[in-house]
């Protein structure tokens, strides 16, 4: 009877702190949305300065989300495959853009493409200035993001028991065909979760997209450049605008990953 | 046919000291042994997916010891089949022949034969996951024999088979033995090759 009646408070205090936090979450974007008018919203998708702006943060995060693949898988098999010594000390440094303040990461990334840095200079001697363009813009979001694209691809590589790779090593395969017929399409789940979480980082990211181009303008810069110039009411209409496009490119790449999966 | 001499391997906890073994062409070889004395790790030095840092491995005659394992004319069966789940049961058939750039054409003839010779050939669309024991060994072993391997490594072929499965697997063993493979079987149990077996080689902890 004791037992029971303690389970029940424990289960009611878990409801009631479960739904202190959800509602933490849905709280300030419901308020969002309902401090916004329809025809608010209808004015501002048909401004071009935010269409412009929309299509520039999804163009570019997804083209840096997978060129960063090309470097990331390898990485994140050799993480997932190999143990060697200071192991630890390159995951800790795949971790660090995760934890760095994001306009810190701006002030590196703008160190590294910079006209005084090496990449820079090359740039200026092709005609390129990179700070203030969308490579620019492309490398900070990158930068950000793909710790979770490395970190997910390891899971996923980590997950494809050995046997199966030594397997197809037995039967004939290189080990460069080991990993793209064998590794790659098991781990393929945990590979595209990974490519949508970068890809979504990335698009939303501002502190360090701020720092190395204001302009051309993405959308979360554009959103802060709105606010701090009119005010709430016109930054708030591209926010709605913003996160509804977020969400459903967000739940469309689930959907396709989930199909994918599934087939 | 092929020839071990004083192979040396340590991984963990565990040493192989000197191990040496010759197998004549056509041999039925039974490695035999209690869990942890190095039998799966003798396999894998011979079919060169673990570095072999002492001794030699010979294969009529050719020095393979350096050779990687997608070059040496050894197919494994692994203890549990290591089947590609992705795959189905013909294209897991299929792989070792289109990763040789083998025709489509003459990959679809063989993987018939063989999924008819081992019985298989109803299962040919299944997806691994939905096989039995058997059928998965069957398949297993149908996807080392199409490379033609001139020794054939079994990793406790039996271990995953209920007791009624084992005898037909035996006649299975014993049909593949009768073509002229020499094979070399790794068992804890030696009953499982009474019938099977015209060589035995007790492993005992000592190389711990």
């Amino acid at each position: 009877m004791q037992y029971s009646k303690n389970y029940t408070s424990i289960r009611l205090i878990f409801l009631f702190l479960s739904g202190l936090m959800l509602l933490f979450i849905v709280a300030p974007l419901l308020g969002l949305f309902f401090s916004t008018s329809l025809p608010g919203l209808f004015e501002t998708f048909r401004d071009s300065e935010v269409t412009n702006s929309i299509g520039l943060s999804l163009g570019i995060s997804a083209l840096f989300t997978l060129l960063a693949g090309v470097f990331a898988l390898p990485l994140a098999y050799i993480m997932a495959r190999r143990e060697f010594r200071g192991k630890a000390f390159i995951q800790g440094l795949i971790d660090i853009p995760i934890v760095l303040p994001h306009s810190a990461a701006g002030i590196a990334v703008l160190g590294f493409i910079s006209r005084d840095s090496a990449l820079g200079k090359f740039a200026d001697i092709l005609g390129f200035n990179l700070v203030g363009s969308p490579f620019a813009i492309g490398i900070a979001m990158a930068f950000v993001s793909v710790p979770f694209l490395i970190n997910a691809a390891r899971d996923g590589f980590q997950a494809v028991p050995e046997r199966l790779e030594q397997a197809a090593r037995s039967l004939g395969a290189s080990p460069f065909k080991v990993f793209r017929q064998i590794s790659l399409p098991l781990a393929k789940p945990s590979i595209i979760t990974g490519l949508v979480m970068m890809f979504a980082r990335g698009m939303s990211e501002f502190g360090a997209v701020v720092i190395v181009a204001y302009h051309p303008m993405t959308t979360p810069v554009l959103i802060f450049d709105r606010f701090n110039s009119y005010g709430l009411d016109y930054a708030r209409p591209v926010a709605v605008l913003f996160i509804i496009i977020c969400i459903l490119v967000f739940i469309s790449l689930r959907l396709l990953a989930r199909k994918r999966k599934g087939t | 046919m092929l020839s071990c001499r004083k192979l040396s391997y340590t991984v963990g906890d565990f040493t192989l000291r000197d191990f040496s073994l010759e197998l004549n062409r056509g041999d039925y070889c039974a490695l035999l042994g209690p869990s942890g004395s190095g039998k799966t790790v003798i396999l894998e030095l011979i079919a060169g997916l673990r570095p072999l840092k002492k001794g030699s491995v010979l294969i009529e005659g050719k020095e393979y010891t350096r050779t990687p394992p997608q070059h040496r004319p050894v197919g494994l069966l692994f203890q549990d089949y290591a089947l590609f789940p992705h795959m189905s049961v013909y294209e897991n058939i299929a792989y070792p022949l289109k990763i040789r750039g083998i025709d489509k054409v003459e990959i679809r003839e063989t993987v018939h034969t063989f999924a008819e010779d081992l019985d298989i050939s109803r299962h040919l669309n299944r997806m691994p996951d939905t096989l039995s024991g058997g059928e998965k060994q069957r398949v297993a072993l149908a996807r080392t024999l199409v490379i033609h391997p001139l020794l054939l490594l079994l990793d406790e072929p039996m271990s995953a088979l209920d007791a009624p499965l084992r005898e037909s697997s035996v006649a299975l063993l014993r049909s593949v033995s009768a073509k002229g493979i020499t094979i070399l079987h790794v068992t804890h149990d030696p009953s499982e090759v009474d019938s099977l077996a015209n060589r035995r080689i007790y492993l005992g902890n000592s190389s711990k």
